[in-house]
């Protein structure tokens, strides 16, 4: 009887749920999924995490590739980050050139990359205007649940604590560069960026974390990314129901909570895997 | 918030909602949309409008307008929006000009200007039968009026009314020069003794056919007096009373 | 309505706006159309519809939105598209698609030139052309660009210049009848505190 009800009236279904103040998968309103983060899980690449989000799935690589820097900013190096939708992880998505969706979150984490100074670019400079680190973070998403911005996020910062590159320098002589693949280095981690998205019900209730079933059916979404000092990197708010003041303050507030479990989660799992 | 008498004549913006005067409570709280007749005393909410919680929402930019019904007591009425509009969307009763653009089986198809093609059955003129079929080829302009028009279904057009007689609907013979008008200026052409008209005319004759999707077909003795007279029209469009009265003069004064 | 131009200086608590105007219903092809200009900044917008759908993109219960937002040089790539999407979501909230299902929408905006606040430039000839065009809409909306600079203070509607020296830069969409935040997007970060120069 349910499942019947839930196929013709999905809204109608959801909404009798959110007046209890639950879901339909159990979880509260301002609940998220289990997050688990493995970290290191692609040994090939530089650096690499994978994060789930109940069921969403993201795998971030991070590879580390050595060029020259721009010629105006000759002391920095680059970052490039690139989501990516397969087919595989949604009916949503088809094969081919990337879609709006994924250039859009693609734009969002070089967004958050640049607003947050994650990285700052000058520490991946090895030899002013010569040589400079690209790091190539490419965020696959393997099951697409719902949330894919926050799993994205979450999966590129824990890549990049991941990261060792190995000490590089140039030969005096001979002006050409040494790696040293016996030595490495971890990077530099600035911020810590954590993003908390929200879904909009009936323009005035706020889910959090929302799952795919949620965002089809919501009204809009809002995703906060804030860092450890509770400063705001990111208010993505991509059109949607309108929303007051009061609630995206309320959205923040969360957003900072939110932050603190996932750096408390993110430090557990580093700590786990260091003393091999 | 402002009640809806006191915004008559007024420009409205979408966003804007109109409270709605005091009800008679036999009413309750009916609304019909759109044409037909309504009872007395009930408030039809007509193009530009929607019902909300508090009253009436604003969805189009415009004039707001308000005429009686049957002179019924004053909270009702018809309210819209005269808004200015390019695009059309069919109006179930709506007199437009078509432009047949396919034969399929026993239908035509009719470009009409809306989102999707009207379709008009070959049955639909004034005496058509199976065997008497009418002379209808892919180009030809047809003069018809809307049987069905919602937005869930394809539009149907029709030639003939209600008793079967054309009403001056049909083919629309050769020659003659079609031109497309926004929708504001076709309404304010088929206004009661629109001025316009009346003031054209007085030049010399001609037919006219206005077409409520904003399309006009125009024929006169010449091919040199058509073109003057759509001219004219098109230049209605941003022409004030005063400046087409000038140009009208200088025409008659040939 | 047509061709109706105003120029407002607005002064709001010491924020001052950048000489603005607009001009409906300039084209002649599409069923609706505008120009917005902020300063140096301006956007033409052309909007088509409810037309016909192409391809497989119809929707049976409502219109189908499109937005393409073209640079003043070269293709689209990334930055537009994401604003694309930002565009055509904060479109979607309030136009009432629901009275034209199985059409499709197309706006066009093309930039004409780029002298900062390009984006909150954009939503304002967005809701113009939706205006001109004579579709139904549950309220207008208004785009509003803000920097910090170093010190924290607010400048609005920001010059190019400017924002390459603000410290962080908001871009609001705000709705008319409640002035409820349709879309935010930030550049730059900045305390919470600062934050809220979230509308009023």
């Amino acid at each position: 009887m349910a499942t019947a009800f839930k196929m013709v009236e999905p809204l109608e279904y959801y909404r009798r749920f959110l007046k209890e103040n639950c879901r339909p998968d159990g979880r509260e309103l301002g609940e998220f999924r289990a997050t688990t983060v493995n970290i290191g899980s692609i040994t090939t690449a530089d650096g690499s995490a994978l994060v789930k989000l109940g069921n969403t799935t993201v795998v971030c690589g991070v590879k580390a590739e050595l060029a020259a820097p721009a010629v105006d900013s000759a002391n920095k190096g680059y970052i490039v980050p690139n989501v990516e939708l397969p087919s595989l992880c949604s009916t949503k998505f088809r094969s081919g050139p990337p879609g709006e969706e994924a250039q859009a979150a693609s734009q969002f984490i070089a967004d958050v990359i640049e607003n947050s100074q994650i990285i700052a670019k000058e520490d991946l400079c090895i030899a002013n205007g010569k040589l400079a680190w690209v790091l190539y973070c490419d965020i696959i998403c393997l099951d697409y649940d719902g949330n894919i911005l926050d799993a994205s996020a979450f999966a590129l910062l824990a890549a990049l604590k991941n990261v060792q590159l190995p000490s590089v320098t140039i030969n005096e002589e001979t002006g050409l560069s040494e790696v040293n693949l016996k030595q490495k280095n971890p990077l530099v981690i600035r911020k810590h960026p954590v993003a908390t998205s929200f879904a909009i019900f009936d323009d005035t209730l706020l889910i959090v974390d929302p799952t795919a079933e949620e965002e089809d059916l919501a009204s809009g979404t809002v995703t906060v990314v804030t860092d450890e000092e509770g400063r705001l990197c990111s208010v993505h708010k991509p059109g949607g129901s309108p929303l007051t003041g009061d609630k995206l303050q309320d959205c923040i507030t969360r957003a900072i909570t939110r932050h603190k479990e996932v750096k408390k989660l993110i430090d557990k799992v580093i700590k786990s895997i260091k003393p091999k | 918030m402002a009640a809806a008498e006191a915004c008559v004549g007024q420009v409205v913006l979408p966003g804007d909602v109109l409270l709605l005067p005091a009800h008679p409570d036999e009413d309750g709280e009916r609304l019909r949309l759109g044409g037909g007749a309504a009872p007395r005393g009930r408030l039809l909410c007509g193009p530009g409008l929607r019902r909300c919680a508090a009253g009436l929402l604003v969805t189009k930019c415009g004039l707001l307008r308000h005429r009686q019904t049957g002179g019924g007591a004053a909270a009702g009425g018809a309210y819209w929006v005269d808004s200015q509009q390019k695009r059309y969307v069919p109006v179930k009763g709506d007199h437009v000009i078509g432009v047949v653009t396919a034969k399929a089986g026993d239908v035509f198809k009719l470009d009409v200007g809306g989102s999707e093609q009207a379709s008009l059955s070959y049955l639909a003129f004034e005496g058509a039968t199976k065997r008497n079929r009418p002379n209808v080829q892919v180009g030809d302009l047809i003069y018809g009026q809307f049987l069905v028009a919602n937005k869930d279904m394809e539009p149907e057009m029709v030639c003939i009314d209600s008793s079967g007689r054309s009403n001056g609907m049909g083919i629309i013979g050769q020659d003659g020069f079609l031109i497309k008008v926004s929708l504001g200026l076709i309404r304010k052409l088929l206004a009661p003794k629109s001025e316009i008209i009346q003031e054209l005319s007085q030049l010399y004759p001609f037919e006219l056919v206005l077409g409520m999707n904003g399309r006009i077909w125009v024929k006169a003795k010449t091919v040199q007096q058509t073109l003057i007279i759509v001219n004219i029209l098109e230049a209605c469009e941003y022409m004030t009373a005063e400046q087409r009265k000038q140009a009208l003069a200088k025409f008659s004064g040939n | 309505m047509a061709g109706e131009k105003e120029k407002v200086v607005a002064a709001a608590g010491g924020c001052c706006l950048r000489p603005f105007s607009c001009e409906q219903g300039l084209l002649s092809r599409p069923d609706g159309s505008a120009a917005f200009l902020q300063g140096d900044t301006s956007v033409l917008a052309g909007l088509y519809g409810p037309a016909e759908v192409k391809g497989s993109k119809e929707l049976p219960d409502r219109a189908v939105l499109e937005v393409l937002l073209r640079p003043k040089v070269g293709l689209p790539g990334v930055i537009e598209r994401s604003r694309e999407q930002l565009l055509r979501q904060t479109c979607e909230a309030v136009v009432l698609g629901v009275l034209h299902p199985r059409t499709a929408i197309t706006l066009v905006l093309q930039v004409l030139s780029d002298a900062g606040s390009l984006l909150s430039c954009c939503i304002n000839a967005a809701c113009m052309g939706l205006l001109d065009a004579g579709l139904p809409l549950s309220s207008l909306f208004c785009g509003v660009t803000c920097a910090l600079d170093p010190n924290g203070a607010i400048i609005l509607d920001p010059t190019t210049r400017q924002e390459q020296e603000a410290r962080a830069i908001l871009t609001f969409a705000i709705d008319s009848p409640e002035r409820k935040v349709l879309m935010t997007t930030t550049k730059g970060s900045c305390s919470v505190e600062e934050g809220p120069c979230f509308p009023p």
